[in-house]
């Protein structure tokens, strides 16, 4: 077998931009169903199968193997899962969806201006409040990891899946973990990204998985692909 | 007979006859309490699950936290003892999530340090039973605090210094900063008034809580204490004394000389704790000692002497130690005595027949 899957995100801007991408490569991806179909091909690669995926899923499958190659953001394979970045190789930068995983803290909060001075206000959190210093984040591998390295294991994530830049209003966590790429979400909801504050760099990558299987046949499908990509 | 059955049944005797109650915790906990006591860091290692209300549960992941909040909910007071051997469930990068966990747990003792005796003398029956002889480490937690309460230094360091303690590089990071804090000529400190009002304003333009978290005052005290604490630096021979003393490690006898000769030449009195490590030094017996002065658990219930057990391949057999501050933060109403230890039973059933 020589077959390998590319998969590429399956709507909106991502999805133009890496068919762009790839066109501009002279690499033209096709989608013959439409926005409906998850099937497509790239005109004269016949061993190139093309899958549509939502960006998340394609960190998944890339990581345990069932995808050889895709493209997604760099933030999702390391939030995915902490063997994440181990189980992929990043090929190609593709040059956009720049966005940085961010910690932020409330604005009036101006005594808190590095990581430091996080790992101060949490240490003693519980014992001046009754509870934890919470932190509303859809990152939680990605936060857990930092937080540990940072040497701060006195908070509880609170899990949040939208507007994460409202949960210090609303009450339901003192400070964030968010992505954002110019900040200014963040500033119009009064928060502030610590001096040391940037936890993660993002942008779209094209990301060969590890753990699927390469045979000899199918590396130089990939290789032949990659080629054509050129350097 | 020499076979592993054989062995798991003389560990099972061990356990038992540890002269307390033999505990076994249900399988299926509460999620929230380790969450509390232990943070993020401890959660991403739990095996979660929710029932129909949204309520989160683990697979029971340790047997100190149910059966100390058991003895609490009991009424303390009473000396008790406890013992288990168990499936434990933690998240691992390589090995079944599923595995036991031998260990005994003495609360309320009347001598802390007979209790830790017993605990160790427990630990080493237990890993005879394997037939390893094994490499202790040993740290005192006791002895750092007290020598931090000693050294020469403005007072808000203090506790910035001790919570770094047992985590090497945030320790490294604190005291790098500390050591290149440039002399600044010390700034004027603005109005403490003036400084709640302009909180309090920015809160409320944001829509925070005044009293749901952090408050204005809490701010502009911490603010003002920074402020305070970049001129107020510690003395250079503090910051010397820590690196020094934080960087001695090695036979248990020479590197307890070493701490005793920093003592003496920064005038600490570190007696109380010295004269305890020094006793279960020689309960150790035959094992290869290590004190290692920045050796702790990252958890600050911890208190007096930790240690560590690992065998020929360098894997953590057995840990534990004194933590005294442990109940309280369970909730009970003062400090009781705490001690014990657990074992990674199936790592020491991987170390046979080394």
């Amino acid at each position: 077998m020589t077959a390998i899957t590319l998969a590429v995100p399956s709507k909106g801007r991502l999805e133009e931009l890496t068919r762009d991408w790839f066109a501009h490569r002279g690499l033209t991806i096709t989608r013959p169903g439409g926005a409906r179909s998850y099937l497509g091909a790239i005109e004269g690669l016949p061993d190139v199968t093309v899958r549509f995926f939502p960006a998340s899923e394609i960190a998944r499958e890339l990581i345990r193997g069932n995808i050889d190659l895709g493209v997604t953001g760099r933030d999702l394979i390391h939030e995915t899962s902490e063997a994440g970045p181990g189980s992929v190789e990043f090929v190609r930068n593709l040059d956009f969806g720049h966005a940085d995983v961010v910690i932020a803290v409330p604005e009036a909060w101006i005594d808190v201006t590095h990581m430091h001075d996080l790992a101060d206000v949490a240490s003693d959190f519980r014992s001046r409040h009754g509870r934890w210093l919470r932190i509303a984040t859809k990152y939680i591998t990605i936060t857990r990891q930092h937080f540990a390295k940072a040497g701060i294991a006195e908070y509880r994530i609170v899990e949040s899946l939208g507007a994460t830049e409202a949960a210090p209003a609303s009450g339901v966590a003192d400070i964030v973990v968010d992505i954002t790429s110019t900040g200014s979400t963040l500033a119009a909801n009064g928060l502030r990204v610590l001096e040391d504050g940037v936890m993660l760099r993002s942008e779209a990558n094209l990301i060969v998985s590890r753990t699927a299987d390469w045979t000899p046949e199918r590396r130089q499908t990939l290789d032949a692909l990659m080629t054509q990509l050129g350097d | 007979m020499t076979n592993a059955a054989y062995r798991r049944s003389q560990l099972e005797s061990l356990v038992e006859a540890q002269g307390g109650c033999r505990a076994s915790p249900p399988l299926l906990l509460s999620a929230d309490p380790y969450f509390d006591l232990a943070g993020e860091e401890f959660g991403r290692r739990l095996l979660l699950t929710t029932d129909v209300t949204g309520a989160e549960y683990c697979l029971r992941p340790d047997f100190t936290l149910p059966i100390v909040a058991d003895y609490i909910a009991n009424g303390t007071g009473e000396p008790a003892a406890f013992s288990y051997l168990g499936p434990i469930f933690r998240q691992r990068d390589t090995g079944p999530a599923e595995f036991d966990q031998a260990g005994i747990e003495l609360l309320a003792q009347p001598d802390g340090d007979i209790a830790l005796d017993q605990v160790l003398t427990f630990a080493r029956a237990a890993l005879s039973i394997y037939g390893i002889t094994p490499q202790v480490t040993l740290g005192g937690v006791g002895l750092f605090e007290a020598l931090l309460a000693q050294a020469d230094m403005p007072e808000p360091w203090r506790p910035r210094i001790r919570h770094r303690f047992g985590h090497t590089e945030a320790m490294d990071r604190l005291l790098a900063r500390l050591e290149q804090a440039p002399d600044l000529p010390r700034s004027e400190q603005p109005d403490r008034d003036e400084l709640i009002e302009d909180i309090t304003a920015r809160m409320v333009s944001a829509g925070l809580s005044l009293s749901d978290g952090r408050t204005p005052d809490e701010i502009a005290d911490r603010f003002l204490e920074q402020q305070a604490l970049d001129a107020a630096h510690v003395p250079a021979a503090t910051l010397r004394l820590l690196r020094e003393f934080l960087a001695i490690k090695g036979g248990a006898l020479s590197a307890l000389r070493q701490v005793e000769a920093l003592a003496e030449k920064h005038r600490l009195f570190l007696g109380p704790p010295m004269k305890a490590i020094r006793r279960h030094l020689d309960g150790l017996g035959e094992a290869r000692v290590t004190f290692d002065a920045s050796f702790s658990p990252r958890l600050d219930y911890y208190t007096g002497i930790v240690f560590e057990m690992r065998g020929q391949g360098g894997t953590v057999l057995a840990s534990g130690g004194q933590y005294d501050r442990l109940l309280e933060r369970l909730g009970a109403k003062a400090p009781i005595a705490a001690s014990g230890c657990a074992l990674w039973v199936d790592r020491l059933e991987a170390e046979w027949p080394k």
